[in-house]
């Protein structure tokens, strides 16, 4: 039996090759694989095997959407890219990554759940989909161009209301770190899909949907909408739209203390510049498709580039805040990442790069004059784009560069190599991506949590670990009127136990730290990890909010309990289909142990679930430290709960079987992986 | 009850002496009546939606809200009532709503009087039967005459026509917009708004 609502039936395939256009049925995947990381892990393991390069002509572009999109539940604007991901390395393995923004109802009203592209164009194309159908047209005139170029030529073409997908100079040129980016900021980064992109000769994907996503339960869908919105945000005050006009509210994004526009929390001369209406510069929230909270900013003014801000945006250019401590951020850190929103480059790898780069200097592994960078000068106009022209380019030191900072470290080696290992973690074959957001092991500053550890190390990208979890310990330091990163364990610890007994099932996992206050307690990271995938699996498979979702902490009421029955219940109004919370965690466990089972079969090994030495060796804020034996003994909890092997870390057959992958099961048999 | 009312508009129950052209005439608790010079008369809307577009973040709660809530869970912007105008590099985000003219060129061409004045609900908003409605698109060629895009819509599934009704008095897209861009603008007396007061947008 068909859903009655949610998906739209169809997967439209595109082999940029032969210049093939077919469709197949959604249903030949969901409602199993629910949608977005589940469907395109599932359509992974069918097509593309371990023997295909990310650039290879026979890997897959997927772009899946999953049921909820393009109906009215909250934050439904997203959804996935994946494929094999170049920017994984030293080996190239399967890899997700969100988008926001407009393009993913367009995708669903035209008529389509997901986009496959395989192959590769003899000549610079574009993708053109239009309810039920799409051609591929020629793109020659487009090539070169920058990002916003590029969609003002096909909103020329094909109507303002077209949402486009579209890769800068840095997918052009194969960059492993290039993004595929839509609107003025939203973006596919981590993976490197840009360059995936690039190398099929797709420079961009248009589409305008007049169609419609039907919903099973439209008032059941009403009602769940209603309480999302309560508990994330209020209306804004007419004076200023930033503060809520209930008193004392709090947006609910990472426990409490951000909210409505992200330009707010960046003080300096751009902030000035917009707050003063007399200067022709403005910043006024802006939603991803049906946001309740709106948490960018859109900022426009007479001589810079306008766009959205957000966080990959505003913290990329950090440097020049120092570089200018006068300015804070200034209109230099605005247009640096603009820049590389226009040459298509991901700005959270850059905000490793560019401090490795300068350590190296320091170091004096690196000469000015043979870089061609004025190294002295990192924080000016002058050094990011000389950078990041070179880097799209791929000119001189750009070429390296292009290729991810850790793989550029390791071609380097030494030192060089050395130094890159404080802003890239993951030791072992699957690694290539930079901290996002929380710091481990304390250092530069902060607190060791043993959670975030073993999150690290068993993901396929950097573990999203500023999000969930971590949104409860930011929480509970707001409300004792600390910040994320001063706040006391021994503070927190009363505030989260509440909020972890109804996330994790025990109170005692609030106590990431021995009460002795001098070690670690990893009792409780594997169930609490495994937790936290099932969460992070099922938000990228129904595709909503990584921010919003899961909501584990409030920030309006006195117990800060969550909420972890949202998403269900907006899958059950939308699609008609009763799900309940421990049944989608069964889905969430065998999508991860999908996930896991692509990765082994690309050679993922329990060795490549590792950190680097100097996670180990740095005490954190309270004199504690990451142990590798803890790490490891974490480790084995967690294979053994997820029904993996320990020894190796790969799914076994039973427990393939029992999850209903028994196609799965038998290619890793083939392969020789499980006996 | 003056000759030149004409059928169409549809005011049955309002019994009114004739008034001079173009003046408004309050008489008891009845609505007020304006008389325009081509002899129209159209009871004013009651309840208008009004937008404040200087912090409207383009989510599209609004649009997306009012397809679920009025086409039986067909949830399209193609199908909203109110819709959403983006310009995206300039930044500039209008939502675009019915106006509930004060003399309303869509409900004057309709050809089957489908195009009526809600007076049950009490909004007096200028709403479509859809049981009269014959699809022939003509209230939204009028509407596009003065304001781009029509905002009566054409619904292809159904063959009818569709516009704003204000939600029975409780319009949800006021109700679901996350900012607070939309109100609602009430009067017992009846609002001068929409056509002729704002002539295109």
């Amino acid at each position: 039996m068909k859903p009655q609502g949610g998906w739209v039936g169809k997967i439209l395939r595109v082999d940029l090759t032969s210049g093939k256009i077919s469709e197949q049925s959604t249903y030949d995947y969901v409602p199993k694989f629910m949608g977005g990381r589940g469907l395109g892990a599932k359509i992974c393991w069918d097509e593309v095997p371990p023997e295909v390069g990310a650039f290879d002509p026979e890997n897959r572009l997927i772009l899946a959407t999953g049921p909820l999109q393009g109906t009215l539940a909250p934050t439904s604007g997203r959804f996935m890219v994946l494929g094999k991901a170049p920017q994984t390395g030293p080996v190239e393995s399967f890899c997700r990554s969100g988008v926001g923004g407009h393009f993913a109802p367009e995708l669903k009203w035209a008529g389509y759940d997901a986009v496959i592209i395989q192959g590769k164009a003899p000549k610079p194309v574009y993708l053109w989909i239009t309810d039920h159908k799409a051609e591929i047209l020629d793109a020659a005139r487009l090539w070169g161009l920058d990002t916003y170029q590029t969609q003002q030529m096909i909103w020329k073409l094909h109507g303002p209301k077209t949402r486009v997908m579209v890769i800068g100079r840095a997918g052009e040129t194969k960059s492993r770190i290039a993004c595929i980016l839509t609107d003025t900021g939203d973006a596919s980064g981590q993976g490197g899909f840009g360059g995936v992109m690039g190398s099929k000769n797709l420079k961009a994907i248009a589409v305008r949907g007049t169609g419609t996503v039907n919903v099973a339960r439209p008032k059941d869908l009403m009602e769940i909408t209603h309480h999302i919105q309560k508990l994330f945000s209020r209306k804004s005050l007419r004076s200023d739209p930033y503060q809520p006009e209930e008193k004392n509210f709090k947006y609910n994004i990472w426990g409490g203390e951000y909210g409505r526009g992200s330009l707010s929390l960046l003080p300096g001369e751009l902030l000035d510049l917009c707050n003063n209406p007399s200067s022709g510069y403005s910043q006024t929230p802006d939603g991803c498709f049906a946001c309740p909270v709106s948490c960018r900013s859109r900022v426009k003014g007479p001589d810079i580039t306008p766009g959205v801000a957000f966080c990959a945006q505003s913290y990329m250019y950090l440097e020049s805040m120092v570089h200018q401590p006068e300015k804070g951020y200034s209109k230099v850190t605005w247009q640096a990442a603009k820049l590389c929103d226009l040459y298509g480059i991901n700005a959270y790898d850059l905000m490793a790069i560019i401090p490795w780069l300068s350590d190296c200097f320091r170091e004096k592994l690196i000469k000015e004059e043979e870089v061609g960078l004025p190294m002295k000068e990192i924080g000016s106009w002058d050094f990011i784009h000389k950078l990041l022209h070179k880097m799209a380019n791929r000119e001189g030191i750009g070429d390296l560069l292009a290729e991810g900072g850790q793989r550029a470290a390791a071609k380097l080696g030494g030192k060089a190599e050395k130094l890159s290992r404080m802003y890239y973690p993951r030791a072992g074959k699957f690694a290539g991506y930079r901290e996002h957001w929380v710091y481990l092991g304390g250092f530069p500053t902060g607190y060791a949590v043993p959670q975030l550890a073993l999150m690290w190390v068993l993901d396929n990208r950097d573990a999203l670990v500023s999000h969930s979890y971590i949104s409860a310990l930011w929480g509970a330091a707001f409300t004792v009127g600390q910040n994320a990163l001063t706040a006391v364990p021994e503070k927190i610890i009363p505030v989260l136990k509440p909020v972890m007994k109804a996330a994790y099932g025990s109170a005692e996992a609030a106590e990431f730290v021995r009460p002795d206050g001098k070690n670690l307690n990893w009792k409780w990271a594997a169930p609490v990890v495994k937790r936290y995938h099932e969460h992070s699996l099922l938000k990228d498979c129904y595709v909503l909010c990584d921010i919003l979702f899961p909501f584990l902490f409030n920030a309006n009421t006195p117990d800060h309990v969550g909420d972890l029955t949202l998403e269900s219940r907006i899958f059950s109004a939308v699609t008609g289909m009763e799900m309940k919370v421990e049944d989608s965690y069964k889905i969430g466990e065998m999508i991860n142990t999908l996930e896991r089972a692509l990765a082994a079969r690309d050679g993922r090994t329990r060795k490549d679930d590792n950190l680097y030495d100097i996670y180990f060796e740095k005490e954190d804020a309270g004199g504690r430290k990451y142990k590798r034996e803890d790490l490891e003994r974490a480790k084995s909890d967690y294979y053994r709960l997820m029904g993996w092997d320990v020894k190796t870390g790969t799914p076994t057959g039973p427990t393939l079987e029992k999850l209903g992958l028994k196609e799965v099961a038998e290619g890793l048999e083939k392969r020789g992986l499980i006996k | 009850m003056p000759q030149e009312v004409n059928r169409r508009t549809f005011l049955k129950g309002i019994t009114l002496g004739a008034f001079g052209l173009g003046s408004v005439v309050a008489v008891g608790n009845l609505l007020e009546i304006l008389t325009f010079p081509n002899g129209q008369k159209v009871a004013l809307a009651k309840m208008v939606i009004l937008a404040d577009k200087s912090i409207c973040s383009g989510c599209r709660v609004c649009e997306i809200v009012c397809a679920n809530f009025n086409s039986g869970g067909r949830n399209s912007p193609s199908l909203s009532r109110i819709i959403m105008e983006k310009e995206i590099m300039g930044g500039d985000y209008q939502p675009k709503v019915c106006h509930q003219c004060a003399d309303p060129p869509c409900l004057k061409v309709c050809p089957v009087t489908a195009l009526q004045v809600d007076k049950q609900r009490g909004t007096y908003a200028r709403i479509i039967d859809e049981r009269a409605c014959i699809g022939c698109q003509k209230c939204v060629e009028a509407c596009k005459q003065y304001f781009r895009p029509s905002r009566p819509r054409y619904d292809a599934q159904k063959r009818r026509s569709v516009k704003c009704h204000l939600c029975f008095g409780d319009p949800q897209c006021v109700k679901y917009c996350p900012l607070g861009v939309l109100r609602v603008e009430k009067s017992d007396k009846g609002l001068m708004v929409g056509y002729p007061i704002i002539q295109e947008d």
